[in-house]
């Protein structure tokens, strides 16, 4: 059955899950554009993502394109099931299955 | 711990609008090179235009078309892990449809002078890009205004480098809204 998951439901989480699973094959996101669609801060949208690779959602890459560095983020498999369980709980809430 | 109905439908958007602003962003990018071979050909055609015969402009800008079009739907083919399927064949066939326009256009109003006839792809391009920044990515708006005015500002202060301008200006315009867009 569907249910919170507390560490994607922070806000900043929750947006960066978001953004990586719209991610067809689930394909690694640069970290710039990741920085866009969540409108975060640099050390801010860092330090989640961090938390989300310690919980095995995300994966981190770090590469370089000719002598710039690049970072990327992708979802892993267990991170878009936790994802997908977070959003079914979420509607179900919505459409008076459980919650207030 | 639970939530509430309305923590849950604020949060359901907010994934919806990073998800949105996600793939926005994924298709600024692969647009950029379409930008950029279009700045090209653009930037090719209005050159030629200021060295060759008049006669031979259509012949030009045919050639030019077919190369523009035909680079849009390999390039859109390969990034189609954004563009829903057959989105190769909708660009080609909006490019067409401009194309198509122009054509009736200038058979309804016949330019009374070749360089509003010059100018006049700069609007209609600029009013396209505009179309598309306000309805879907406002990127576009951006980049049509700048077609627009760079067109105007040609026709009424560059007439006698008329071609040259719009190579330039026009031209450079899509070029560098490209490499705007590859940073996205």
């Amino acid at each position: 059955m569907a249910e919170l998951d507390e560490l994607i439901h922070q806000p900043l989480r929750l947006k960066i899950m978001a953004a990586l699973h719209a991610e067809r094959d689930a394909e690694p996101v640069e970290f710039s554009r990741l920085k866009a669609a969540t409108q975060a801060t640099d050390g801010n949208l860092g330090s989640h993502l961090t938390t989300l690779e310690k919980a095995g959602y995300v994966e981190i890459t770090k590469d370089f394109v000719g002598k710039r560095p690049r970072t990327r983020a992708a979802l892993t498999q267990t991170g878009r099931k936790a994802f997908r369980r977070h959003v079914d709980y979420l509607r179900a809430v919505v459409e008076g299955v459980d919650g207030d | 711990m639970g939530i509430s109905k309305s923590e849950a439908a604020s949060a359901l958007t907010d994934i919806e609008t990073a998800a949105g602003r996600s793939r926005l962003m994924k298709g600024y990018h692969h647009a950029a090179p379409i930008l950029m071979v279009w700045g090209v050909v653009w930037a090719a055609g209005y050159t030629a235009m200021g060295l060759l015969a008049p006669e031979r402009w259509g012949v030009l800008w045919l050639v030019l078309d077919v190369i523009g079009v035909g680079s849009t739907m390999l390039l859109a083919r390969r990034g189609k892990g954004t563009a829903a399927p057959g989105q190769g064949w909708k660009i080609a066939a909006g490019v067409l449809v401009i194309l198509v326009f122009f054509a009736g256009t200038f058979a309804l109003f016949r330019p009374e002078s070749t360089d509003a006839a010059i100018a006049y792809p700069g609007l209609v391009t600029g009013l396209v890009y505009a179309g598309i920044g306000i309805a879907f990515a406002p990127r576009y708006l951006w980049i049509g205004a700048a077609l627009f005015a760079a067109s105007l500002v040609g026709f009424f202060f560059f007439q006698p480098w008329l071609t040259f301008w719009m190579a330039a200006a026009g031209g450079g315009s899509l070029f560098v809204s490209g490499l705007w867009m590859r940073g996205a």
